[in-house]
């Protein structure tokens, strides 16, 4: 995709977001759906730069997120380090322990790639519950259940005032959107497609499969990991329902509508599932049961993802209005 | 406590002897069709689910014996159309391996909570085969494990049979080791694919009605026998039939050890360790090929 469609449509959705709390800032149901849009969509973003765009079949993406929730939540209630701090050093956590994931996945093949992430996944469960979770505070089964707000500047960050907490994952939701563009527009970006597409031939040219795959797993995780613990903050308490498939699905969901390594596609397929998923909500259990079916009819029905369509229609329109134009340079001339 | 290790030994190996059999399925579509099958844990429970309700609320007559032979055929339906309807569609596309995994995954959480739906939360406990001990020495076995043991290994044993000596099962081999040849000399090589799947999903309903007697039917279990699945695939060598035959039972003993002396809550991080510590000395598990 051209950068200056990616721009168009990164811009659009944040400024469409950046205003939205003007009118809905008394509704704390939508605010809540906002906040949740703007965490999901860079947590998807995330694993489709990994997936889409390094190939890297990781299914370690909520695995992150949880394990930078919890890391932040247990420094802070465990050690009493301000949130500020605490989410940085998730952050860093969740990046090393990418760096760690990635390590044994650098000489598997796809699905092996598929299956040890997913293992560390399904590890974690029994993990944060068992003793050796106790033991460094994760709470067993019960969670984390304090987990103090965000303080900046005298300010307290909490799911009590929404817009304020807004604004905040705003900021930093566009700081690693930037980054994440960078990254892919980059001689970075361009060597994950290399590597993709034919990693012999990549190697050949210099391209060191090693550092760069080592390279894409830690900076996901290090921005999965820091929105993971904001979320921490957020809702201010924690359990391992965090790690049950709905929620994989639902970021599954986000990719299939958006498309896999079409990378504005997740932004808006990250709009899409939040707000349907919230809408089922009072579905009680048929909703992951509606998920999964949507999951399947997706992927069978929607080949590239919505955003493909809507980059028909931007270059197709510029493409009349070059026509219109010549057009009429054409006439005048006669 | 030497009887006690026995005990432990042997009930690895009944699980290790269903696991192979579901384990064995698995490989088999993987090696032939390269595809990924995440719900395979919740075909598991269908299996579970199918004796229940020939059992239970309809009473067939002949108890497990009629079980079984409906269940071959239906079975090989399912799998068959699920095939046919899902994944082959998917094949056209270039990166149809990850969107095979994702639609799996979607299926296996709609099955999931579809049995929640229709069956209810709770689990459901199946009758066993047969009641009673028999003892061997000092050693007390229950006469319902031999019979799962005995129904498992003849399972795998059938299979391999099936394989290696008809046509059908030669054909499987052939699509496995090249599927464009296998096409050149007239193989119906879509046929074989949707045929694999489908007797993948007997071996794991087989082991799931199998395994079921033992553990109840847990709507929510797909996930735990998924992992097991995948984790003995990979260990044994994605694709390589004898790999996953000694993964299963190696694993199989590994979890009744750990589970006896360590607690049931460390089983999956043990057997998740042993997995991540093969893969990093031989990528391609036990017996893979490269």
């Amino acid at each position: 995709m051209s950068l200056k469609h990616m721009i168009l449509i990164l811009c659009g959705f944040y400024c469409v977001m950046g205003i939205m709390p003007l009118f809905f800032g008394d509704t704390d149901y939508i605010m809540n759906i906002l906040i949740m849009i703007l965490i999901w969509a860079v947590v998807a973003s995330c694993w489709d730069v990994i997936m889409g765009f390094a190939g890297i079949f990781s299914f370690g993406q909520v695995a992150f997120y949880v394990i930078g929730a919890y890391s932040s939540a247990i420094l802070s209630v465990s050690l009493d380090i301000p949130p500020v701090f605490s989410i940085m050093m998730a952050g860093v956590i969740t990046g090393l322990f990418g760096v760690l994931v990635g390590l044994p996945c650098l000489r598997l093949a796809g699905p092996y790639v598929a299956l040890v992430t997913f293992a560390v996944h399904m590890t974690l469960v029994p993990f944060l519950r068992g003793p050796l979770g106790r033991a460094i505070g994760s709470g067993g089964s019960q969670g984390i259940l304090t987990i103090p707000p965000i303080k900046l500047f005298g300010l307290a960050f909490s799911s009590e005032q929404l817009v304020p907490f807004f604004y905040l994952t705003f900021s930093l939701t566009i700081i690693c959107t930037l980054v994440l563009v960078l990254v892919i527009k980059s001689y970075w970006g361009t060597a994950f497609l290399a590597l993709k597409d034919s990693e012999n031939f990549a190697a050949s040219l210099g391209i060191s499969a090693f550092k760069y795959k080592l390279m894409v797993f830690a900076l996901t995780s290090f921005i999965t990991g820091l929105f993971g613990a904001l979320y921490a903050h957020y809702v201010g308490m924690l359990s391992t329902k965090m790690l049950s498939m709905d929620v994989f699905t639902i970021l599954m969901i986000m990719m299939v509508i958006g498309g896999i390594g079409k990378y504005p596609g997740v932004v808006v397929g990250a709009v899409i599932t939040v707000t349907l998923s919230q809408l089922l909500a009072p579905l009680g259990m048929y909703r992951p049961l509606i998920m999964g079916a949507i999951v399947v009819v997706l992927v069978l029905f929607l080949r590239d993802g919505i955003i493909s369509p809507i980059i028909g229609l931007l270059s197709s329109r510029r493409k009349v209005g070059l026509v219109e134009k010549s057009l009429k340079v054409s006439s005048k001339g006669k | 406590m030497f009887l006690e290790i026995i005990d432990v030994f042997i009930s690895g190996l009944i699980n290790g002897s269903v696991y192979a059999l579901m384990a064995v399925g698995l490989t088999l579509v993987y090696g032939v069709t390269k595809a990924f099958n995440f719900a395979y844990g919740s075909f598991y429970n269908l299996g579970g689910y199918f004796a229940w309700i020939l059992l239970i609320p309809l009473g067939v007559i002949g108890g497990y014996f009629s079980v079984f032979f409906i269940a071959i055929p239906f079975f090989f339906i399912v799998g068959y159309l699920l095939e046919k309807v899902l994944i082959s569609p998917l094949r056209k596309y270039d990166d149809w391996e990850m969107k095979v995994m994702m639609l799996t995954l979607g299926l296996s959480l709609f099955m999931d909570f579809g049995y929640q739906a229709i069956f209810g939360p709770r689990i459901k406990s199946l009758p066993g085969i047969i009641e009673g001990t028999a003892q061997i020495g000092e050693v007390v076995l229950f006469q319902q494990d031999i019979v799962i043991f005995i129904f498992s290994i003849s399972g795998m044993l059938c299979f391999g049979w099936v394989l290696n000596n008809t046509r059908t099962g030669m054909a499987v081999q052939a699509v496995a080791q090249n599927p464009a040849g296998a096409q050149i000399v007239g193989i119906p090589k879509d046929f074989i694919f949707a045929a694999t799947f489908a007797i993948s999903t007997i071996m794991v309903g087989f082991g799931g009605i199998l395994l079921c007697q033992k553990n109840f039917v847990d709507p929510m279990g797909s996930t735990d026998i998924m992992i097991k699945a995948w984790v003995i695939t990979a260990f044994g060598g994605m694709g390589s039939i004898r790999g996953s035959l000694y993964a299963a039972f190696i694993l199989g003993i590994l979890e009744a050890f750990v589970g006896w002396y360590f607690g049931m809550i460390h089983v999956q991080i043990a057997t998740l360790t042993l997995l991540l510590v093969t893969l990093a000395i031989r990528p391609r598990g036990l017996m893979g090929r490269e």
